[in-house]
């Protein structure tokens, strides 16, 4: 499916969510009670049939206070990707798992909570995979600094 | 080879022509190990591809110097080449290995990553900037990457030092080849005379013209013009 299609398509899935814009891609908001419900449907629904999932990563919107968790899925069999992304409360950001639908997520949860410091529930095995284990902080949060972090003087 | 270095020396020196022997001892020691040098390949970043497999290609090559035995374990290695950023993680390790290593050891410090901590020395929140904070290191190859002939730079550079700094005199003091590394056609006595020259010129005052050459002293006389004319 081309990339209206497709997100006209996901939106009749869930009438919660809505089109992203601002990627080169088909993309997607939902909120985060229908998120589960929404990448269930996304991998088990032959019409879409995403059966994986590239990368899930986090954007730090500190501005607004929310974390937006981006999920980029691709289907082998019908060759088309989408860009499902959610936005979270950054003082308390918990998020369902998505590692029991793609088991790859597993890892990929672990290293978005190492480095932004969000919390999966159901994730069966959440601790930091990059950094050692007794860091403190989360590195890739905006206000997160360090004595090392050098700053240029402007 | 413990007993020679550690041991000789204070026996040999003062039988007469102890020093001669020690020195003809101490050239063809240092000539050996200089010429066979095996390096750990301690790659962990993209210098890796310059400094520890370009090398060992055949184009540019490190067996004319004697270094291609490149061991993996650092029981077997005398000179560790650090080609890579280290990340905090990392250090720790890099430690280990480096204390795994047998005297007389060397370490080269090659990329600016490892010479300073390079492109990440400033947001950096893993990376620790310079090799040398963890270990001693003899001699940097500055780049990013360097070339091969940089990396043979470095490797001579180390030959020079080992052949001219080092004695089993003085088994574990090492001489750095600093002097030998100036640039084409300038000496020690260039430097020594500009210094100097800089020195005195700085600190030789125009009592006279000292005074007006202030930048003060023109906004004073602007000041004396405006109050004489409305005083």
């Amino acid at each position: 499916m081309d990339r209206e299609n497709l997100e006209k398509s996901v939106i009749t899935l869930e009438p919660k969510a809505h089109s992203r814009g601002k990627a080169d891609r088909a993309a997607v908001e939902v909120p985060a009670e229908n998120l589960q419900n929404l990448m269930r449907q996304l991998s088990q629904n032959d019409r879409f049939s995403f059966d994986m999932l590239l990368d899930h990563t986090a954007i730090d919107r500190i501005g607004e206070g929310k974390f937006e968790l981006v999920y980029n899925l691709y289907s082998t069999e019908h060759a088309h990707y989408l860009m499902v992304s959610c936005l979270i409360d950054r003082g308390k950001p918990i998020v369902p798992t998505v590692s029991s639908i793609w088991p790859i997520a597993h890892w990929q949860e672990r290293e978005v909570f190492d480095l932004f410091g969000v919390l999966y529930d159901g994730h069966t095995d959440l601790r930091r995979i990059f950094l050692d284990d007794d860091w403190k902080g989360y590195p890739l949060r905006k206000d997160y600094s360090d004595p090392d972090m050098l700053e240029f003087e402007k | 080879m413990g007993l020679i270095t550690d041991k000789l020396p204070g026996y040999v020196e003062h039988v007469p022509g102890g020093s001669i022997l020690i020195t003809s001892i101490d050239a063809i020691i240092n000539h050996s190990r200089a010429n066979s040098l095996w390096p750990l390949a301690f790659g962990t970043k993209c210098c890796a591809i310059e400094m520890l497999m370009a090398t060992g290609a055949p184009h540019q090559d490190t067996s004319r110097f004697g270094a291609e035995v490149a061991r993996q374990t650092p029981r077997q290695a005398d000179l560790m080449v650090i080609a890579g950023a280290i990340v905090k993680k990392m250090a720790l390790r890099m430690r280990l290995l480096y204390e795994q290593m047998a005297e007389p050891r060397y370490v080269m410090a090659t990329g600016s990553c490892a010479i300073s901590g390079g492109p990440f020395m400033y947001n950096s929140y893993t990376i620790v900037r310079g090799a040398d904070e963890i270990v001693p290191v003899d001699v940097y190859v500055p780049g990013c990457p360097p070339r091969p002939e940089a990396f043979f730079w470095g490797l001579l550079t180390l030959q020079k030092m080992i052949k001219q700094g080092e004695s089993i005199r003085h088994p574990n003091i090492r001489k750095k080849p600093v002097l030998a590394m100036l640039p084409q056609g300038i000496k020690i006595e260039d430097i020594h005379q500009q210094i100097r020259d800089l020195l005195e010129q700085e600190n030789t005052v125009d009592v006279l013209k000292a005074a007006s050459q202030k930048t003060w002293s023109a906004k004073v006389e602007e000041w004396i013009e405006k109050t004489s004319k409305n005083p």
